[in-house]
């Protein structure tokens, strides 16, 4: 077959090029990889997600209660709105397990046939319907302790020893994030689910003929909040708390937060590393064509028309993009369901649907395309639109100006500066180009290394400044004041502090947010609540101090007044004001004097647990004493919590981070690389004749180095402040209920992503340093520019 | 080591073969050759008979295949690339059919160029005047005529005082009044500062002005022709 010869140049041009081509295409392929992983990852778990919850029948209301006749279930089911309901036994109970560490597991009877939150088994079998000895394990809590099925365990059930045999594990869509009360972070080793067959949990707990815990499935499209509002008075007289949506529940909650945060990340980051790659290949691509001007003028001269030099360059220009396209499609499909699969297992999803969409593919393929064309096509037609006599001559001798001629005379700069200074303030476009193509590889390293940062932060204020507590206890219902004197004899306890929780319903107009109303000592020094500028706060007298994002949640500012309906003892409701507004990164928070709480509620001097300082040293013993007291609910020890707090975030964020900044810092070095090969190429025939006139070949290189060295530097700012605004958009968009993340990019954040684009820099440098000492200096004699 | 006899620039059986692949090409065939300190050449000959290359070995722009070179009692031949360099910018000047000239820099600033790496240069301002551009010290190649520029060239390569001064067509790119001009520099640049000045042209008529004229054909010198009486450029007739 023969080749056209033009075709057989596009070839030889690649071949020529190919360092240079490979990072082009490497760009591309990032900017299209990042695209398509983020948002395939995101769909295939929300898909799952959707998948989970409908097969296993996930419930779409909630409600605790303490003891309501079976008898109330039917009119539960004749709500307006409401599918199914089933009546569940839900209780804490305490596993006696080898090791320091105290544990809780929540006992939820088995759902019966066409029943709620079906589980799914992973291991042995379901517990007889008929026995009273028998369990299946949340799976996690089970490895998390070695419990494999036919494991004997001895619960503590309402203060009463039993044996039981776990016959299997499972997991439920009810606790994917299976949340311990009070905790921040889940923690299989401490907290797991029992599920047991009825009727033992009923002897346990006295509920023959009863239920503590309501879930309903509601008819499509019907609306849960007006359900809960029919719900809750009928629920209210059995003790009911306030029903809560699937939008409320612990777990969904997380794992939409999750999600939430997993799609801010495809949302954001990946369309400004598409667009930053688009615009590098855009600029390479029209100063890689700039340089063939003569040979443009050369084919239009001996005939060839305006399309087939386009075509040309095009063909060119497609091979490349065509390569980092398919690059970028296998790394980000890959990437996409190492991700997916890796969240899926996080998440304890039973399967794992793959979701691709082909129009995210087909966008990235398509902005990557008319970016590289776009670049090289605009070049190509600019310079064949001149006469070939033009093209082939030099291009039009560059007027410089002695602009800074005098400021140069004035400083005695020498020739080889005034010649670097004279470049870039010529081509003022071109030197704006590329400091802003540098400035976008160091801001999408700022973009994507700030979070790090950001995560120790919320670790630094959360649990050092604010929680300063060893050792959180929570008694098993609200003690009399006298309570913390027991706490306070524990061997080690140093200091005690103590604390009250109430659920409430806070509500402002239309806005309303069910919580945890925090009491605490009107000077706290364990447990504290910090201002945004991180100082510690005193509670007021009387009013609510709310975090931030309760704060915006209910659309409430200092001094506004705010309903609080609280939804345990005697229900009363208030009318309070805000007093303060405190920073939270976890969680809703709202925080009252403990007296002043009390007082609200009208249940009397109460107390919910103790935030403790304890002995290092004495830390086994105390742990070993608190969980033989006999008030004692549950035991949070900080270490713990934050260790588990690291691993899951370790688990999350960074994983994804990453894999990001990998990408960005191969986006940042192809840039580079790429820039210091054109500046090799556009000004290799003025540097050869300067080895002509007997420069060195350092004295050469060093005049090149400088202008990169240049544009270098003066991309470092500008990176800086995009990348900065990146990072703000970012953090505005990972914020949910749950988390919100501090916005804060450090100076090691700067000072790293600057480091990486000048290490790329100087290795780019380095990679054309041969290719200098190689410039071919009596070739230049030969022809004219 | 080779005898310099009084000479500056000496070559005994100088070749250059280009080899690429399995094509080779004898572009220099054993040339044996001297210049006297302050002698003006003119090189002739037919296109591709190996005059560039000449040139460009004894500027130490390109290594020989075969034979040496010395620049008095240095043997060129024998230097290594950093040599080669120091070589260049200590004694020789080179002026090309394209100026080379540096469009971001004036006039005097390409001149400037050289003479801040040079032992013992004039000032750039000089350089100008002895090829007549003062005038135009400031003004920056695109605004220069070609021949303007090559007189800048001129300037730029004699600015360092250099010993020898090679010129490759230095006219090549000029029409003949320019050229005149140009020639003229060249001879004046010449017996101002006594550099050995080496000129290829296609132009036959320029061998009044020289001293010694030498014709190349087929990588040899084929002929060399001794002109006792040199006529002043204005003289000839081109
Ligand atoms: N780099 C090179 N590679 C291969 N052949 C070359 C190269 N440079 C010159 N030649 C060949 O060497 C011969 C002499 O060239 P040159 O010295 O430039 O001739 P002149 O200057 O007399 O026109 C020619 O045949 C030319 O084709
Ligand atoms: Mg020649």
């Amino acid at each position: 077959m023969v080749i056209a010869p033009l075709s057989r140049k596009v070839l030889r041009d690649l071949w020529r090029l190919r360092a240079q081509v490979l990072a082009i295409a490497l760009v591309l392929a990032a900017g299209v990889a990042t695209a398509i992983l983020g948002s395939g990852a995101q769909d295939s778990l929300t898909q799952t997600r959707d998948r989970y919850y409908a097969q296993n029948r996930f419930a779409d209301v909630f409600a605790d209660l303490t003891r309501a006749p079976l008898a109330l279930l039917p009119e539960a089911e004749a709500l307006d709105g409401v599918l199914s309901a089933e009546a569940r036994i839900v209780k804490t109970a305490r596993p006696e397990l080898p090791g320091a560490a105290p544990a809780t597991l929540m006992m939820v009877s088995l759902p019966g046939t066409g029943g709620l939150n079906l589980l799914h088994l992973r291991q042995g079998r379901l517990p007889d319907p008929q026995s009273d000895r028998e369990v299946v394990l949340s799976e996690e809590f089970a490895a998390a302790h070695r419990l494999s099925p036919g494991a004997p365990l001895s619960l503590v059930m309402n203060g009463r020893r039993m044996e039981v045999t776990v016959t299997g594990t499972a997991i439920s869509p009810e606790f994917i994030y299976a949340l311990g009360p009070g905790e921040m972070m889940p923690d299989p080793a401490r907290f797991g689910i029992a599920w047991m067959p009825r009727a033992p949990l009923a002897a346990a707990w006295d509920l023959d003929g009863a239920f503590s815990n309501l879930v309903l499935r509601l008819a499509p499209g019907a609306s849960a909040e007006r359900v809960i509002e029919a719900l809750d008075p009928l629920l209210a007289r059995y003790g009911g708390t306030g029903a809560i949506a699937r939008r409320d529940q612990t777990s969904h909650a997380f794992l939409d937060a999750e999600l939430t945060q997993l799609g801010a990340m495809a949302r954001v980051l990946p369309p400004i590393f598409l667009a930053v790659a688009a615009m590098l290949v855009h600029i390479t691509m029209s100063r890689l064509v700039a340089l063939e001007r003569e040979q443009i003028g050369l084919l239009k001269a001996i005939g060839y028309s305006r399309r087939a030099i386009a075509w040309h360059y095009l063909e060119f220009v497609l091979l490349i993009a065509v390569l980092g396209i398919a690059l970028g499609f296998a790394a980000g499909a890959w990437l996409g369901a190492g991700m997916a699969r890796l969240y899926a297992e996080f998440f304890s999803f039973p399967y794992l649907v793959f979701s691709r969409s082909p129009a995210i593919y087909g966008l990235a393929a398509l902005v990557a395309l008319a970016a590289a064309t776009g670049g090289a096509l605009q070049a190509a037609l600019k310079v064949s639109a001149l006469p070939p006599a033009v093209a082939m001559a030099p291009p039009a001798p560059p007027a410089y100006r002695r602009s800074l001629g005098a400021l140069s005379d004035r400083l005695a700069l020498p020739q080889s500066l005034r010649m670097v200074t004279r470049h870039l303030l010529h081509w003022p476009l071109r030197t704006a180009a590329a400091i802003l193509g540098l400035a976008m590889a160091v801001a999408i390293l700022v973009a994507s290394l700030w979070t790090f940062g950001s995560l120790e932060q919320l670790i630094a204020v959360t649990f050092h400044l604010g929680e300063r507590q060893d050792v959180r206890v929570a008694f098993a219902a609200a003690e009399p004041p006298a309570a913390l004197q027991e706490i306070r004899r524990l061997p080690g306890v140093m200091a005690a502090e103590p604390w009250r929780s109430i659920a409430a319903r806070l509500e402002n107009g239309p806005h309303a947010k069910r919580v945890a109303v925090e009491g605490r000592p009107a000077g706290p020094q364990l447990s504290r609540v910090l201002s945004p500028d991180l100082e510690p706060m005193a509670m007021p007298e009387r009013g609510l101090i709310l975090s931030e994002a309760l704060a915006d949640a209910l659309d409430l500012r200092r001094g506004d007044l705010v309903t609080v309906a609280f939804l345990e003892g005697r229900r009363n409701e208030a009318t309070l004001p805000v007093s303060g507004i405190s920073v939270g990164y976890v969680g809703l928070g709202a925080s009252m004097e403990l007296d002043a709480l009390n007082r609200a509620a009208g249940d009397g001097d109460r107390i919910s647990g103790a935030a403790l300082l304890v002995d290092p040293a004495a830390m086994d013993e105390f742990l070993a004493a608190a969980r033989a007291a006999p008030g004692t609910g549950t035991i949070a020890v900080k270490n713990l919590v934050l260790a588990r707090f690291r691993a899951t975030l370790a688990e999350n964020i960074t994983v994804m981070v990453s894999v990001y900044v990998g990408l960005a810092a191969i986006i940042a070095a192809g840039v580079v690389y790429n820039f210091a090969r054109i500046a090799l190429s556009e000004q290799g025939r003025e540097l050869a004749s300067l080895r002509v006139l007997g420069f060195t070949n350092a004295e050469v290189s060093a005049m090149l180095f400088a202008e990169l060295g240049l544009v270098t530097l003066a991309a470092q700012p500008l990176g800086w402040l995009i990348g900065h605004g990146m990072a703000a958009a970012m953090a505005a968009s990972f914020a949910s209920d749950l988390y919100r993340v501090p916005f804060l990019v450090g100076r090691d954040v700067y000072a790293t992503a600057s480091l990486a684009v000048c290490a790329a820099a100087i290795l780019s440098a380095l990679a054309i340093a041969g290719r200098i000492r190689r410039l071919d200096i009596v070739g230049v004699l030969k022809t004219r520019e | 080591m080779g005898e310099s006899g009084g000479s500056i620039i000496r070559t005994a059986g100088l070749g250059k073969t280009y080899r690429s692949g399995a094509l080779e090409v004898q572009a220099l065939r054993g040339v044996d050759f001297a210049a006297a300190p302050g002698e003006f050449v003119v090189i002739l000959g037919p296109s591709g008979s190996g005059k560039s290359t000449f040139l460009n070995l004894l500027g130490g722009l390109d290594t020989a295949s075969a034979g040496k070179a010395w620049f008095r009692e240095q043997e060129l031949t024998g230097l290594s690339e950093r040599g080669l360099t120091l070589y260049r910018r200590n004694h020789v000047g080179f002026v090309f059919q394209f100026y080379n000239l540096v469009p971001s820099l004036t006039a005097v600033e390409n001149v400037a160029l050289v003479t801040e790496i040079a032992r013992a240069p004039m000032r750039p301002d000089e350089a100008l005047d002895l090829v007549g551009l003062s005038a135009r010290r400031d003004h920056f190649p695109a605004q220069l005529s070609g021949g303007e520029q090559q007189r800048v060239a001129i300037a730029r390569a004699i600015a360092k005082r250099p010993s020898l001064l090679f010129c490759d067509e230095p006219t090549g790119a000029l029409d003949s009044a320019t050229g005149v001009r140009v020639l003229e520099a060249l001879t004046e640049v010449n017996r101002a500062t006594g550099a050995t000045t080496l000129v290829i042209t296609h132009n036959a008529a320029i061998r009044e002005i020289a001293g010694r004229t030498l014709r190349f054909a087929d990588g040899q010198i084929v002929e060399e022709t001794l002109n006792p009486r040199r006529k002043a450029p204005s003289e000839v007739s081109w």
